[in-house]
């Protein structure tokens, strides 16, 4: 085992508990904060893995902009009164959780390297790399996520715009 | 075999029988009520009247060995596999078409008459034309699956119109159970035609022409063709009514009476007999069908003329009374005599649409009586309809050189030349029954002393011409359509030169020594008989006695109510499938998801929780329901790998 | 890098309707929004030429991550058609409600430009944001009669099932791209076509994680829940387009990308799409016949017709494929137009959607009743109407394929389904009640929806051929 990988091993520690922080935490604003937490873990893991630009946009995007807005509308509906917690569904959220990784992981882990792998040099996830790809390869799937996110802004400005 | 040895050629007027009165159906749907109620009737009477006409002149221009055929288009094709929307005319179908269109004709004649009063009398006659199109596809298809097309087209007419009086609950409800057992029985036709189309493309052969597919049955093996043929029988079953699925053909007299008449004795429930007819190249050669078949057939009509001397509803005593003569042409089809089969069924459309008129006739002079008990001595106040009811009757008892006599004869005598002694034993004492429970519902209703209830009295009249002149004309038919198929000791059968060649190799009529036929002839004659004079004496001079059905006894009470089958069809199988039903909405279906979520335990506390619980339609259940698959899937993969 | 702007020209059309329709809401009075309908239908007949038009061209673009065939333009067709439908029903009915006409026309355009994209998608990638780009604009329809809470909660519903599903869908392509080095479907089929050892076993898990994906947007069993709920909540127009048009998208991807690109796996998923159809159309027509709610009985008959399609999909190319197309050609009329008749009974904004409402509707709206008459014998399989033509080719490739017991099972589903169906007919024509006459929706554009339906359902039973003959040809420009 080498340095990265022991690196990398603590970063997923630290995820998956800071993952199920976010779940068993009753208190929501403490709930968001661990979800902050591990978006923060998941954008160093980005970086170890050679893409910065999708680091840094994972805590420009996720761990700033969209949990702030969390936050505030937290703050703002100030949720009291919280769901009775049930045992029974707990359990079988565990069995399924660990059923659906004990199938997961011998998969996952046992498999053979795909035959072309892609490459992840010093430059695979910079800005210009990623840039060239999605205006090139992808520029058309570019072009639809624009129009879904249109979809999207139009969509959320008609369900939730008072009605007159 | 057929097609070996006879000629095709193309007739293009051909499609026009069926579509004149799909093209009636259609004016009627869009301005029947703009052309008015009169105008509506009579252009579907002339529509089918047109029909008529052409059905005679193709009649007229078939050669004896003949085919006409008229391709429209291809309907299906995929592959080497193609179904034309094409119709064609042989001896078989030329003698259905006349049956069809004539006895169409004539009641569509007298429902001008009967329905004149009745407030859906457009929409009555948009069903009755689109029903003869369905049957005219039925019996004129080239093909196994326009055949189907119009099975199933008839069968929703029938349903529309045994339930047309809908402002009375029971007579949705019978709509219903025809629809419905037709349905199973529809299955089983579905199944065989599948099985057929199966087996038959495993070799290659992707066909159900009628044309085509003789000159293959022989790739079948016996196996295989003894189950398509049972398959396709149990839909023959549920069409024309026979032992165990014949419970919805009493229920269906709810219906107007010329529907009774046409549809449910005329037409559509010998469409089994005319699927079976028509498919002889593979039921010839499956033995085993064929005495089962022959059994059934047999069963039927004893066990139905049995259930219809108790009955006291003019129109249940003639629906009984259709059962049984279907059976008899089962029990033909049973030991091989199409010929036959088809003759009396042919014979049978006149005398049964002749009956079921009268008792139009009947029940419209009565304001809507059914009950025989409420009936008597009304044989002065209309004669024309107990004339021609008298004529009719004789037909159906069998009584010497009435169409019933010679047809019926034909079939007694195939039986009993066939070696089949019990089948003849129980086909003669069903002529017995016949004789007796017709003769009773003849006294009951036109001789003794009037039971007719006082405030009906005045107003009973005869009914007019529209209706009498159908009813002479099918009287006429129900003695002089006998004649064609005489026995060779008389002056020869001329039915069997022109449809034996349809049925190529399979049996034709058997003729042995000609005393034998007459000793047998005569035995019939004589059981006719007593049966006739054992109605007379009990019932023709003081009338009858007014049994209830609560206080009725022993045997009388279960014929009264046929033996019950209703009753037991309902604990066994519809009581059962409802609940089964209910359950998996409202037990079932919540329950596994919930099951898995509450754990066993919970189950304990109710299921009102639970019911409530999913009622919500909360979504983490779902969730919860959609993860299992998925686990269950991926787990059922790993084992693979 | 080629790219030949023609691929994009139906779906372009489609998105500029919306574009336009969108905009020029902001600029019109309130009384005549109704010309936005008008202008959505223009843009839809529009792409409806396009696509004739350009109809058995064969070209693909941006890298072949989108395929102008026969196979998208008969899809594409579907969806136009549908989609006009759908605004044809609703010009009326958005009004009784108070829903925003210039968003829902749009978001309707949207959703088919997202149906559009699905169907030509030769690339996961594009497949994915055609699929959630048309489901975000049907969950916003669904939730769009702002004043019904049983249509935010339906909304509610659906977004969060979808986003469920959504997230397996996504894991499953990038298990695929992980194994297989790529999102684009021909590089995926060229690498599963390679003779080679052995497949990482995570490339199953991800056709697996698709397959449920799937399962979920068509509705099988068990990823059925969220159908009747959803179905019942939304909008009645916008439930025929969810059970017809986004039905069809799904259905289309999977054709494509399972059954087709992905066909080497076929062996592996045999079994559980066995099983799912069975269950599917077995689970569907049970549950539809006790249900007390015409529009709800829909809904599971839509999860029962789902499992008829899983035959064609099990029954696999070839036959099994262009029996699919067909059949979800022939389910369309029948299916939208019964939906059509629920829209025509909502009075004053309250639905009336029991079976209850619909008694007597043969004496106060005679065509209406026939042309649902229609509809529930075409779906029920009754010859000579469209359903059953369509039924007919679906067993068919099962049998043919080797699969007579799906075939059998079929069958039994289709008579029992014609208990719940039949019940419809016998409302309209045997009972008397039922809503009264001045209460329907009033709208002669409704009608003629309802009347195209019911004409299309007579033409696909009575003059198969044509539309056969289109399926074939659309299965075989997928080679």
């Amino acid at each position: 085992m080498n340095g990265a990988q022991v690196g990398f091993f603590i970063l997923a520690g630290l995820l998956i508990v800071s993952s199920l922080w976010v779940v068993f935490q009753r208190n929501v604003v403490h709930s968001a904060m661990a979800l902050v937490a591990a978006l923060f873990l998941v954008a160093i893991l980005f970086l170890t893995l050679n893409a910065p630009m999708v680091g840094v946009l994972q805590i420009l995007v996720y761990a700033g902009a969209i949990m702030v807005l969390f936050l505030f509308v937290i703050m703002f509906l100030n949720p009291i009164g919280l769901e009775q917690r049930r045992r029974l569904w707990w359990g079988f959220g565990a069995l399924a959780g660990l059923l659906l990784a004990g199938a997961l992981v011998p998969v996952l882990t046992n498999g053979d390297a795909p035959r072309d792998p892609v490459v992840a040099t010093e430059l695979f996830g910079g800005p210009e790399e990623l840039a060239r790809s999605l205006f090139t390869d992808f520029v058309l799937p570019f072009e639809i996520a624009s129009i879904l996110l249109l979809v999207a802004i139009v969509g959320a400005v008609v369900l939730a715009k008072r009605e007159p | 075999m057929v097609a070996s040895t006879s000629t095709v050629a193309t007739l293009e007027l051909l499609r026009w029988i069926p579509l004149i009165p799909l093209c009636a159906c259609a004016i009627n749907i869009f301005f029947g009520r703009a052309l008015g109620h009169r105008t509506a009737g009579v252009l579907a009477s002339a529509a089918v009247g047109v029909s008529l006409a052409l059905a005679l002149y193709v009649f007229w221009l078939l050669p004896a060995t003949g085919i006409f055929h008229d391709l429209l288009y291809t309907w299906i094709e995929s592959g080497s596999f193609r179904v034309n929307l094409s119709f064609q005319v042989d001896a078989l179908t030329a003698i259905m078409l006349l049956v069809v269109t004539g006895i169409g004709f004539l009641i569509h004649i007298y429902s001008l008459g009967y329905m004149a009063h009745d407030d859906g009398k457009v929409r009555f006659f948009i069903y009755l034309n689109l029903f003869i199109f369905f049957m005219l596809l039925l019996v004129m298809g080239d093909n196994l699956l326009l055949l189907f097309v119009g099975w199933e087209g008839v069968g929703l007419c029938s349903y529309l119109l045994v339930g047309f009086w809908y402002h009375d609950a029971k007579n949705t409800i019978a709509g219903n159970k025809a629809f419905i057992v037709n349905r199973i029985g529809d299955l089983g036709f579905i199944l065989g035609i599948f099985l057929l189309v199966t087996e038959l493309g495993r070799q290659g052969i992707w066909t159900l022409d009628f044309a085509e597919l003789p000159k293959h049955v022989s790739l079948l093996t016996p196996a295989t063709i003894t189950l398509i043929t049972l398959l396709l029988f149990v839909g023959a079953v549920g069409k024309s009514a026979q032992i165990p699925l014949f419970v919805w053909l009493p229920d269906a007299m709810a219906g107007p009476t010329p529907v009774s008449a046409l549809i449910h004795a005329a037409t559509m429930v010998t469409a089994g007999v005319y699927m079976t007819a028509r498919l002889h190249f593979l039921f010839a050669p499956a033995p085993y069908t064929l005495s089962i078949i022959a059994i059934i057939g047999a069963a039927t009509a004893f066990f139905a003329a049995t259930v219809a001397i108790a009955q006291n509803d003019i129109k249940k005593v003639l629906a009984y009374s259709t059962v049984s003569q279907l059976g008899y042409m089962f029990l033909a089809v049973g030991i091989g005599a199409f010929s036959a089969a088809i003759f009396h069924l042919f014979t049978h459309a006149f005398f049964k649409a002749c009956l079921f008129l009268g008792s139009g006739s009947v029940i419209h002079a009565l304001d809507g009586e059914q009950d025989m008990r409420k009936m008597g001595g009304l044989r002065s106040y209309l004669p024309k309809t107990y004339w021609t009811y008298v004529i009719a009757t004789l037909a159906i008892a069998g009584v010497p050189l009435t169409a019933g006599f010679f047809s019926k004869d034909l079939i007694l005598w195939q039986a009993f030349s066939h070696g089949s002694y019990a089948l003849w034993l129980v086909g003669v004492v069903t002529a017995g029954l016949t004789a007796f429970y017709m003769f009773r519902q003849l006294f009951m209703v036109f001789h003794g002393s009037s039971r007719v209830e006082d405030h009906v009295k005045p107003h009973i009249h005869e009914s007019p011409a529209v209706m009498t002149v159908p009813l002479i004309v099918l009287a006429i038919g129900s003695i002089f359509t006998g004649w064609l198929g005489a026995p060779e000791y008389l002056w020869g059968s001329l039915w069997d030169r022109w449809v034996q060649p349809v049925f190529g190799g399979a049996h034709g009529a058997e003729h042995g020594p000609v005393t034998t036929e007459i000793l047998v002839t005569l035995v019939t004659v004589a059981i006719v008989a007593i049966g006739i004079y054992l109605a007379y004496a009990r019932y023709a001079r003081t009338g009858t006695r007014v049994v209830p059905a609560e206080a009725a006894a022993g045997l009388y009470r279960v014929l009264l109510n046929s033996y019950w089958i209703d009753e037991f069809y309902d604990r066994i199988a519809v009581r059962p499938f409802t609940r089964v039903s209910q359950w998996l909405a409202q037990i079932f279906d919540p329950l596994v998801i919930d099951g898995l979520v509450n754990g066993v335990a919970k189950v304990a506390r109710g299921f009102s929780l639970i019911w409530r619980e999913a009622q919500t339609g909360n979504v983490q259940h779902y969730l919860i329901g959609f993860l299992a698959a998925t686990l269950a899937l991926l787990i059922y993969y790993l084992r693979q790998l | 890098m080629d790219a030949s702007l023609i691929p994009l020209l139906p779906g372009a059309q489609v998105l500029l309707t919306a574009l336009v329709v969108m905009l020029l809401d902001l600029f019109i009075d309130e009384h005549e929004r109704g010309l936005l309908a008008w202008i959505s239908l223009l843009g839809l007949a529009l792409c409806g030429a396009e696509a004739i038009l350009l109809w058995g061209s064969s070209e693909g673009t941006f890298g072949d991550t989108l395929l102008l065939d026969n196979f998208a333009l008969f899809f594409t067709q579907i969806f136009i058609a549908v989609a006009a439908l759908t605004v044809l029903s609703s010009m009326r009915y958005v009004r009784e409600t108070g829903i925003h006409e210039g968003e829902f026309y749009s978001l309707i355009l949207f959703a088919t430009t997202g149906m559009i994209v699905m169907a030509a998608a030769n690339d996961l990638m594009v497949f994915f944001l055609g699929l959630e780009t048309m489901s975000v604009a049907v969950y916003v329809l669904t939730g769009m009669w702002r004043s019904s809470a049983r249509s935010s909660e339906a909304a509610m519903k659906y977004f969060l099932m979808g986003a469920f599903a959504t997230g397996f869908l996504l894991y499953g392509i990038a298990l695929i791209y992980g194994a297989t080095g790529s999102t684009n479907l021909n590089q995926i089929s060229a690498y599963l076509l390679e003779p080679q050892g052995q497949w990482p076993p995570y490339l199953f898990v991800g056709g697996l994680l698709l397959l449920v994906g799937f399962g979920f947007k068509v509705g099988a069993v068990p990823f059925h829940f969220w159908i009747p709920d959803v179905y019942e909540g939304a909008p009645t127009p916008v439930t025929g387009f969810m059970a017809v048009a986004v039905k069809a998208a799904a259905f289309a991807a999977w054709a494509r990308i399972l059954m087709h690109e992905l066909s080497p796996l076929d062996s592996d998923w045999a079994l559980p799409l066995r099983v799912l159809a069975i269950a599917t159309m077995t689970i569907g027509n049970l549950l539809a016949i006790s249900q007390p709610s015409v529009k709800r009985m829909l809904a599971y008959s839509s999860i029962a017709h789902a499992g008829y399609l899983l035959i064609g999909i099990v029954a696999g190319e070839e036959w099994g494929s262009t029996s699919l197309l067909f059949y979800l050609a022939t389910y369309a009329p029948a299916t939208f137009g019964a939906f059509a008749v629920i829209t025509l009974l909502t009075e004053q904004d309250k639905p009336k959607e029991d079976y209850g409402h619909f008694a007597g509707l043969g004496f106060k709206r005679p065509f209406v009743a026939m042309a649902m008459s229609l509809f529930m014998l075409s779906l029920a399989g009754f010859p000579p109407l469209a359903g059953f033509t369509g039924k007919f080719h679906i067993f068919r490739s099962a049998i043919i394929a080797g699969h007579t017991d799906l075939a059998i099972i079929g069958v039994l589903n289709s008579l029992l389904s014609v208990i719940y169906y039949l019940r419809v007919i016998v409302m309209m024509y045997m009972n008397e009640g039922g809503v009264k006459g001045k209460s329907f929706i009033e709208s002669p554009y409704l009608y003629t929806a309802v009347g195209l339906a019911a004409a299309a359902t007579i033409y696909l039973g009575v003059l198969p051929m044509r539309t056969l003959e289109w399926s074939r040809s659309a299965f075989s420009s997928l080679f």
